[in-house]
């Protein structure tokens, strides 16, 4: 099978079920990740928490030691070669070939794919300032990645694997790569999963979000819903109360007669709880996506050590 | 079977390593006009040079194609390109074998031409030429294996290190065998059973080395 032979009634771009991978000091644990077709999937984790290694699972490039992996409807890693052919992976770690200029690499991999779209790499060319006849040792690290990304998005896959592209990029370059993603999306039948620990890019751009700490998924969901649920309520409570234990309420931080409780579950009654049993709401705060994200691990956290 | 992007693969590693094949062809080429045209001190180190040219390409082509792309990162581009990892290691072996094979193929004939055209060469030392020569592409074998399956500097360095090592030990032991010896100042060259079973030995082990290969490659998990 080959490009554009993916089955269009296929309702999920990535699928991975129950998957499971063991070294010698780290375990992918049971992961349970779904990006339905024409969305984009904020992949989120600490540097080390398994993004990596489930992004290379869904490649094929690493066999899960249990659970089933679909990408496109292909099976992985047996049918890789078949998805292969509709996903556009770029991670922070991938060079091009120094000796080589762009023109060189954008002939190579035109030459594998039929559905090389000269006129829009030409675009790309441009948008990103890249000049063909370069040689790659002679570009900046956010050029690099836009070579990158360029041989991806010129050959229009359905899927794109972005493992950590933002990272090391200054914030021009990062606002090129960002808004680039956002155009490609403009166009049907598109999904992305985007990998990164950096919170502020995965809320600018992203459908779902999915956040994995210590090889397991503590959290996935679609965005909005999400960052909705979450609030910050901060109180004061009189001197010699206890605060009590609501449902929803992850964590409370006390400090004499302030305290901050972290809701995953926010509904008012929560405020008038605490309102009834004598402490006083000041304020209830929505969270970014990293105070969230960092709530959710530390409560992760506790919950498996206990 | 993927024909298309592995042909791809192996365009591309002739094209990023064809300095390095011009120049053991170079040096190789220049140590034939030495045996031919040099004194008999010039024979000798042409001679050696002639062997130095194919044993060193052995141990950069797997390095410079194999090494190299985990080292400077590029494997993961290839990877992401539609080829499995069985499919990768083919492509890899097909393009550093015809990259080898072509220069110690074209160093070997003009060697012969060398001995056919330049009369202070007997003929009777084809047969040992031969046999001598399957010894570089016997070490390249081993080197360039060693290096896919061990996918790491340290396997490449080890197998480079037994290899080119025990050249000038396989040479001394098989200058002891005297049938192999006897008829090399002959005028013509004697294909004698000594010749023939050393010769088939080293194909034979060429054969083993490369299937043994392409098992272990199939049977990886992780890859990258």
């Amino acid at each position: 099978m080959r490009i554009g032979d993916s089955d269009p009634a296929i309702d999920n771009a990535i699928e991975l079920r129950g998957v499971t991978k063991k070294y010698r000091y780290f375990t992918l644990d049971g992961i349970n990740v779904t990006l339905p077709r024409g969305q984009i999937m904020g992949f989120i984790g600490a540097n080390g928490a398994g993004k990596s290694t489930t992004i290379r699972v869904l490649l094929g490039l690493v066999h899960q030691d249990a659970g089933e992996v679909r990408v496109l409807g292909h099976k992985m890693p047996a049918q890789q070669v078949a998805a292969k052919w509709d996903i556009g992976f770029v991670s922070e770690d991938m060079r091009l070939y120094e000796a080589m200029t762009m023109s060189w690499h954008m002939d190579f991999v035109r030459s594998i794919y039929p559905t090389w779209d000269a006129a829009y790499a030409q675009l790309l060319l441009k948008r990103f300032g890249l000049r063909p006849d370069q040689k790659i040792k002679g570009f900046s690290h956010g050029q690099r990645v836009k070579s990158a990304l360029l041989l991806v998005l010129a050959r229009k896959p359905k899927l794109l694997v972005l493992d950590e592209p933002t990272t090391g990029l200054d914030p021009v370059a990062r606002h090129e790569v960002l808004r680039e993603l956002t155009h490609v999306m403009a166009e049907e039948d598109r999904s992305i999963l985007f990998s990164s620990h950096n919170t502020q890019d995965v809320e600018q751009i992203s459908d779902q979000i999915t956040f994995i700490d210590r090889g397991r998924i503590i959290a996935s969901m679609e965005k909005e819903s999400y960052l909705d649920r979450w609030r910050r309520l901060r109180l004061e409570v009189p001197r010699g109360m206890e605060l009590p234990d609501l449902p929803g309420i992850i964590a409370v931080e006390r400090e004499g007669s302030l305290a901050v409780a972290t809701s995953n579950a926010f509904v008012p009654d929560i405020a008038n709880a605490y309102e009834s049993r004598g402490a006083r709401v000041q304020r209830v705060e929505n969270m970014t996506l990293e105070e969230i994200f960092v709530a959710n691990v530390e409560h992760s956290r506790e919950e498996v050590e206990a | 079977m993927n024909t298309a992007v592995i042909g791809r693969l192996i365009l591309k590693d002739w094209r990023l390593n064809r300095l390095t094949i011009s120049l053991a062809i170079a040096v190789g080429v220049g140590a034939l006009l030495l045996v031919r045209y040099g004194s008999e001190i010039a024979r000798t180190l042409g001679t050696v040079w002639f062997f130095v040219a194919l044993i060193v390409l052995g141990s950069m082509l797997p390095a410079s194609t194999i090494i190299n792309e985990r080292k400077k990162q590029t494997l993961a581009f290839i990877m992401s390109l539609p080829v499995s990892a069985v499919q990768y290691a083919i492509a890899k072996m097909l393009s550093i074998w015809a990259m080898f094979l072509v220069p110690w193929c074209g160093l070997i004939i003009s060697a012969l031409v060398v001995i056919e055209t330049g009369r202070v060469i007997p003929h009777g030392v084809i047969p040992i030429l031969l046999i001598l020569a399957m010894l570089p592409l016997l070490g390249f074998c081993i080197i360039s294996s060693a290096t896919l399956i061990g996918e790491s500097e340290g396997a490449l360095i080890a197998a480079s290190l037994v290899c080119n090592s025990s050249y000038w030990f396989v040479w001394y032991l098989l200058s002891r065998i005297p049938t192999l010896t006897e008829n090399w100042k002959s005028g013509l060259p004697v294909w004698n059973p000594a010749v023939r079973t050393v010769l088939l030995s080293e194909m034979a082990t060429l054969a083993i080395i490369v299937a043994i290969t392409l098992l272990l490659q199939s049977r990886k998990r992780d890859f990258i």
